[in-house]
């Protein structure tokens, strides 16, 4: 009997050698994570048709990303909190009270004390006390919920309400505007972007990150006689994931800097112009940048670091947890932290894109952050969820309604979707789970 | 054990909350004791001074108007709050208010206290906002007019060619039918149907979010970039839309295109001024006030509501009411005809900065904030 069980999935997975699910199988690649690529691929390709061929291009594909960054970096602290069964109602918010923050320490505070707009530090100062900011304000809404016991919808839908009434304190009603150039480049746009030799550089270490990581994986688990991924499917891993950063980097650098600004930049360096225009590629700007960044820092804070794994281990069970030795009110306050740090990144997206804040940054964020985590396969079970669905999450929901705007679609019928998409997407999950917790 | 705990919260947060209200709310104004005498008394009721425009601007002129006539201001601020204008409305009439001006929270709610006053025979003025009752005077600004001003101007300055049209929450009557309206007075439906001016695109912004306008002009400006279609202005219906349209154009490093506005907020004036948005209209309320003030004044000399008029002089001729200076119908959308004195809004450009400043309406330091090189007059 031992014997049989244990041969049978092998005898199986050789039966099945050839079909395109085993063979991702074998690849172990996620497969929510996959269908949810194709989907976010359908979505664009649709677009792509409604416009007559003219959205999938590497300018549109950039602002997309753009405007969705604020909303993808949010969402990555969110999926740690909704593992851990809470919630935060305040991040929109948070980053009212941040942009409206770095807004008036630009213009109006720092100035008072002597730092003013030509100061090269003082958007690094600004930035600075607008993060810490973010962090006291996430923090203190954490120690409510972790040490005081209050619930956490509770606390955050106090924060969304008090916070946004603070911004409106902070500015007395008004939007603030002029930012220190080199903060307005957060934001992005052709000065905001790093160029093309930076591009190729981070695609190619990307790309070597990608292999020393599969060869690292391959060498660990030999080293604790883990079962291998076959050689074809490192390979293709390897192939794939390279030709994917490659690409990306390609993409945005076929994305050149508008006419007007390229002309102006050749007479400037007396560039004679040829006859096509001066094309000077604009590469990654800094938001997608920073979504990428925080991506990767917080899988790994995620699924490599203690605290990660006392996050989900407190989701999946917290009594367990907390039986185990877990601190966990101290863990459920760093996700809080966390989140409030994360808001105030995108706080000064927002108001760097802006060149201001206005009363309203950040408004309803909070119900497209959860959106995002949600479509990305968060549960509010607890203990379930992915750095990087939540970030395709994201972008789905972006891509829905930039999708939309670009086709000329008004915006009530963008919510509508957007509501739609919403609710299929767990439709779609929640049936697959219980089909996949039935076999 | 959960709902205690609730509760304890909700009860900090509207102590807090209560704490954070400006310390001036409610309070009536010193005029009380000098309510001796036959002389004439103003009740004012503000719905709020949250919004810094009614104690910077509308309130001082109006004081000044009736204490130059010989009256007595008092008023009062509801925070926002219908139960509590009530409250105070009752307040003023009892201090010996002789007319009431009322800038009402709710105009529903505010019903009640609408019927206190003519129960105890005072007249009413219905103060920028509506009061639908046949009894009262209607002081406000033209807001069809706001559409048109918005329009004539950015025609003048581009009379054809390729609009965007950025609109404001599509609930909010103001965004889907008055400004349109105007827009259409000002000529824009015969031009787009003369072929002299194309609509590239028409796009609403759920409530006036100025990141939502900005999301949506920079798909706006990527699809018209894909199609080759050269954009060449932006009619933005209000300041926050316009704010999001300026921040896309700068994002997009597209030209610094001629885009609309309204309501003269600090930083779009500061956008007018550094040549970054074309005009503002602006709603001139130290004007508003002015009018309120002598209606207040006449009312309570006994003059009868059909026979009032703007004295020559009061105001700038600019925000004179287009159809003269004495009293008119308006028909309000229930279909009440009510007597009103319906001001002109101001078209404010860069060569016309120096009414803003002149008005009191922002400091030149702050509207030149923002100015770079070619500073427009104002800020010279």
């Amino acid at each position: 009997m031992v014997d049989a069980a244990g041969s049978a999935p092998v005898q199986a997975q050789v039966a099945r050698g050839t079909s395109l699910r085993s063979m991702l199988a074998a690849t172990e690649i996620d497969l929510r994570l996959f269908g949810m690529l194709i989907a976010l691929g359908a979505i664009l390709l649709g677009f792509h048709i409604m416009s007559g061929g003219t959205f999938i291009q590497p300018a549109n594909m950039v602002t997309l990303a753009v405007q969705a960054s604020g909303v993808a970096i949010m969402a990555t602290g969110m999926v740690l909190i909704i593992v851990s069964r809470n919630i935060d109602l305040s991040v929109g918010s948070i980053v009212g009270v941040c942009a409206m923050s770095y807004a008036l320490l630009m213009t109006d505070w720092l100035p008072a004390v002597g730092i003013d707009l030509s100061n090269p530090f003082q958007w690094l100062i600004a930035l600075g006390l607008g993060l810490a900011l973010g962090a006291f304000i996430g923090g203190f809404q954490g120690f409510l919920i972790a040490y005081i016991g209050i619930p956490s919808f509770i606390v955050t839908l106090g924060g969304l309400l008090s916070l946004r009434g603070s911004v409106w304190l902070l500015s007395s009603g008004a939007a603030v505007s002029g930012l220190q150039p080199d903060f307005r480049k957060i934001g992005g746009g052709v000065s905001g972007s790093v160029g093309d030799i930076v591009t190729w550089a981070l695609a190619a270490l990307a790309c070597l990150a990608i292999i020393g990581l599969i060869f690292y994986n391959r060498r660990q688990r030999q080293r604790f006689g883990f079962p291998l991924r076959p050689r074809w499917a490192e390979i293709l891993l390897g192939v794939v994931g390279c030709g994917i950063s490659i690409g990306v980097a390609a993409f945005a650098n076929a994305n050149y800097w508008p006419r007007g600004l390229a002309t102006q930049y050749a007479l400037e360096h007396g560039i004679t112009e040829p006859p096509g225009g001066l094309q000077i590629p604009v590469g990654f700007p800094w938001p997608i940048l920073l979504v990428l960044g925080v991506t990767v820092v917080m899988t790994f804070l995620a699924t490599r670091r203690r605290f990660g794994r006392y996050v989900y281990a407190y989701g999946g069970n917290p009594d367990a947890a907390e039986l185990a030795a877990i601190n966990t009110r101290w863990t459920i306050m760093k996700t809080f932290i966390l989140m409030g740090v994360l808001a105030a990144i995108a706080g000064a997206i927002g108001s760097a894109r802006l060149n201001g804040s206005t009363l309203d940054v950040g408004q309803s964020d909070e119900l497209y952050v959860i959106a995002a985590a949600v479509v990305g396969g968060t549960s509010f079970a607890g203990g379930i969820g992915t750095i990087p669905g939540a970030v395709l999450g994201a972008f789905v929901m972006q891509s829905l309604a930039y999708g939309l705007s670009y086709n000329g679609v008004n915006s009530p019928t963008q919510n509508v979707v957007a509501g739609i998409v919403l609710i299929l997407a767990v439709a779609f999950d929640t049936f697959n789970r219980r089909r996949g917790g039935g076999s | 054990m959960r709902i205690p705990k609730l509760a304890a919260v909700m009860a900090t947060c509207a102590i807090v909350l209560a704490a954070c209200q400006p310390s001036a709310s409610a309070e009536p104004s010193a005029g009380a004791s000098a309510a001796a005498g036959g002389e004439c008394i103003v009740g004012v009721s503000w719905n709020n001074f949250q919004q810094p425009r009614w104690a910077a601007t509308d309130k001082p002129n109006m004081q000044e108007t009736i204490e130059a006539g010989g009256g007595t201001f008092i008023d009062a601020d509801a925070n926002l709050d219908s139960v509590q204008q009530l409250t105070d409305v009752e307040n003023l009439i009892n201090q010996g208010a002789n007319v009431l001006v009322m800038l009402a929270q709710d105009n529903q709610a505010i019903l009640p206290a609408l019927e206190t006053a003519k129960d105890a025979g005072i007249p009413v003025i219905a103060y920028d906002r509506l009061i639908e009752d046949p009894d009262i005077l209607y002081v406000t600004f033209d807001n069809i007019g706001v559409g048109r001003a918005e329009a004539e101007a950015m025609f003048e300055r581009v009379p054809e060619g390729n609009y965007v049209l950025i609109k404001g929450d599509p609930g909010d009557p103001n965004a889907s039918t008055f400004l349109p309206q105007g827009w259409d007075e000002a000529g824009l439906a015969d031009k787009v149907a003369s072929g002299e001016i194309t609509i590239v695109a028409d796009q609403f912004t759920d409530a006036w979010s100025t990141q939502t306008a900005q999301d949506n002009m920079e798909a706006i400006i990527d699809a018209a970039n894909a199609d080759g279609v050269q954009i060449d202005a932006v009619l933005a219906e209000n300041d926050s839309t316009a704010l999001g349209v300026v921040a896309a154009l700068q994002a997009k490093n597209y030209d610094i295109v001629p885009v609309s506005g309204q309501d003269g907020d600090p930083a779009n004036l500061q956008n007018v001024a550094a040549g970054l948005q074309y005009v503002d209209v602006w709603k001139n309320s130290n004007e508003l006030g002015k009018v309120a003030g002598q209606a207040a004044l006449d009312l309570c000399a006994g003059a009868a509501m059909a026979d009032l008029a703007i004295p020559d002089g009061l105001i700038d001729s600019s925000v004179a009411p287009a159809a003269g200076l004495g009293v008119q119908d308006f028909e309000t959308p229930n279909g009440t005809t009510v007597k009103s004195f319906i001001l002109q809004p101001t078209p404010i450009t860069a060569d016309n900065l120096d009414l803003v400043i002149d008005g009191g309406w922002i400091t030149q330091e702050e509207l030149c904030a923002n100015v770079t090189d070619s500073p427009p007059a104002a800020c010279q």
